[in-house]
């Protein structure tokens, strides 16, 4: 593209001057959580499913400020040849957090970030799909965040599982995602953007870490577990308890918006 | 990933021998392969090493150089991370094919040392806000015989314990410009502290029973595998499941202890290794790449 050299360039790189606030301190403490939100409590979730038309099933997911949508497409058949493995189908998954969705504007094209996501929500729906129907196909799952107030992986795990089911996908069970924010002794359970990335990186302190854990509620198995920073052990399997306390409270709200979905697809016949 | 393919009655073999606690080599289910460390291997870089784990070789080179700070953290370094799967390893990795597996690697290596004390990043900086040491830690895969995070892992700690980064000074003139000099003295480095880099132990499920670095016959067996960085004082700097199965959450737990456990007696002998192979000198029995 031929650039206009008689306008006045700006700068080859710019950062958002949010940035630069000093990060808040007073996070961390409980009666600072909105509303009279505890630390082990998860956000009310909105979840529907059908409101893309084109898409086999879709779903839109809502906790707190974190918005989520999600498409799934096929299956369809395969469009790798080399698989050698063609007995099962397999999950193909695109992660995008839209350019305007963190504090940070992102580009249009996909990092390395969201590579990373679309692998773990990969990992994370595979065991709960019954891939072995599929053979020979594809099935495209879609996710875009629409805006990143923390934990977005958990949320598109569930928000994904919801938009499979919609798709009549045949799945063992949903998945339901929970992330968990560990500070020092204190956990604080469906973390918001600042509660995650907040203290974190001024912090020194021991005991630090995100964990995200993805469960089959039925199976009680887990499906997906991400985590980082630096726990001890005993903390690691706390976290990953409490986590899984946190998936259990989704789970009604993910089945009502399911029958709701089945109930219009088809109304029941009255005599 | 480069993968085997393994019939029924051999899986059926494998599962009912880790079942009794002996593996297909003689192993038993907490044992490492017999593993090759061999530190600064290529002249050009700032620290290398090459760490062989059963048939999987992989070569590691970090080269320092001068760049810009991030604008978040003005008094700290960092490191970048990049796996690259040489098409030597498997035909798979030719062209483009080895892409998918090396973005995966590097940001699991990413989380691996998200966190504040694995690397002192603050002894990384040169003046803050405006220059900084940035780590290139190249990865390069030479064969893949299974369990490539634990062998990556162990020979990034060995590439950074052996990373020279050359002394600079910083003059300041008259009018508060600000220089770089490098010492004339080739010898004048500094060392990092790599006590805290974390190793990786993956753990796979096989049957009722996960075993620790499992080849690739044993990873054909298992349907999930649990990978966690641990430090040498037991802290757990990354945790990711791997695999297309689900996992018991009682097995979670009795996997982090295992991988505690495993991960937490890995360390002392390989900072022993480390030690003892520089305190050698030019005397070492170079090992290279033909074996």
């Amino acid at each position: 593209m031929p650039t206009d050299t008689k306008r006045l360039r700006g700068p080859e790189e710019s950062q958002s001057p949010m940035l630069f606030l000093p990060p808040d301190a007073q996070i961390l403490k409980a009666s600072s959580r909105d509303g009279s939100r505890g630390h082990a409590d998860v956000r009310p979730i909105f979840a529907r499913c059908g409101l893309v038309s084109q898409a086999k099933g879709s779903a839109y997911l809502e906790a707190g400020n974190t918005k989520i949508i999600c498409s799934v497409y096929g299956p369809r058949e395969t469009e790798r040849k080399d698989e050698t493995d063609m007995k099962s189908g397999r999950l193909l998954c695109d992660f995008r957090l839209a350019p305007f969705s963190c504090l940070k504007r992102g580009a249009w094209i996909q990092g390395n970030e969201e590579r990373d996501l679309s692998v773990a929500l990969i990992e994370s729906l595979q065991p709960g799909v019954c891939l072995h129907r599929y053979p020979r196909s594809q099935i495209e799952i879609n996710v875009v965040v629409l805006e990143n107030d923390g934990s977005i992986l958990a949320h598109a795990v569930t928000c994904a599982s919801i938009a499979l089911a919609d798709a009549g996908i045949e799945m063992y069970d949903v998945v339901l995602g929970c992330t968990l924010r560990q500070d020092g002794d204190t956990c604080l359970v469906d973390p918001t953007f600042a509660e995650e990335s907040g203290n974190w990186l001024g912090g020194y302190g021991e005991n630090q870490g995100r964990v995200t854990v993805a469960l089959l509620p039925n199976f009680n198995q887990v499906s997906g577990l991400h985590a980082d920073g630096e726990m001890r052990e005993d903390t690691l399997t706390e976290a990953v308890r409490t986590c899984m306390d946190g998936c259990h409270k989704l789970y009604p709200v993910v089945q009502h918006a399911l029958l709701r979905a089945v109930k219009r697809k088809a109304p029941p016949s009255v005599k | 990933m480069a993968s085997v393919q393994v019939s029924e009655a051999e899986k059926v073999y494998i599962m009912h021998g880790v079942r009794d606690d002996l593996r297909v080599d003689g192993r038993g289910c907490e044992d490492y392969r017999h593993m090759v460390i061999e530190t600064d291997v290529v002249s050009n870089t700032d620290g290398s090493a090459k760490v062989s784990l059963g048939h999987s070789d992989i070569l590691v080179g970090v080269k320092a150089e001068i760049g810009k700070p991030r604008a978040l953290v003005p008094d700290e370094g960092y490191l970048e991370f990049f796996v690259d799967c040489s098409a030597n390893a498997t035909p798979e990795f030719e062209g483009r094919g080895g892409e998918e597996l090396g973005i995966d690697l590097s940001n699991t290596l990413y989380k691996v040392f998200n966190n504040k004390h694995s690397i002192d990043l603050r002894s990384l900086c040169i003046c803050p806000g405006e220059h900084c040491w940035v780590l290139y830690v190249d990865v390069l895969l030479l064969q893949c015989d299974g369990n490539l995070f634990d062998a990556i892992s162990i020979a990034i700690k060995a590439a950074l314990f052996n990373t020279r980064i050359p002394k600079v000074h910083i003059s300041e003139d008259a009018e508060g410009g600000k220089e770089i000099e490098l010492s004339d003295d080739p010898y004048d480095c500094v060392r990092l502290n790599v006590e805290n880099v974390p190793c990786i132990v993956t753990l796979c499920k096989v049957g009722q029973r996960h075993v620790v670095d499992a080849t690739l016959q044993e990873k054909a067996c298992s349907v999930a595998s649990l990978l966690l960085a641990v430090t040498h004082k037991g802290m757990v700097t990354c945790v990711r499941k791997m695999g297309g199965g689900s996992l018991d959450p009682e097995s979670i737990s009795e996997m982090t202890e295992t991988g505690k456990r495993v991960g937490k007696a890995l360390h002392a002998p390989l900072m022993d290794l480390l030690k003892k192979e520089e305190g050698l000198g030019k005397n070492r029995q170079k090992v290279g790449f033909l074996r």
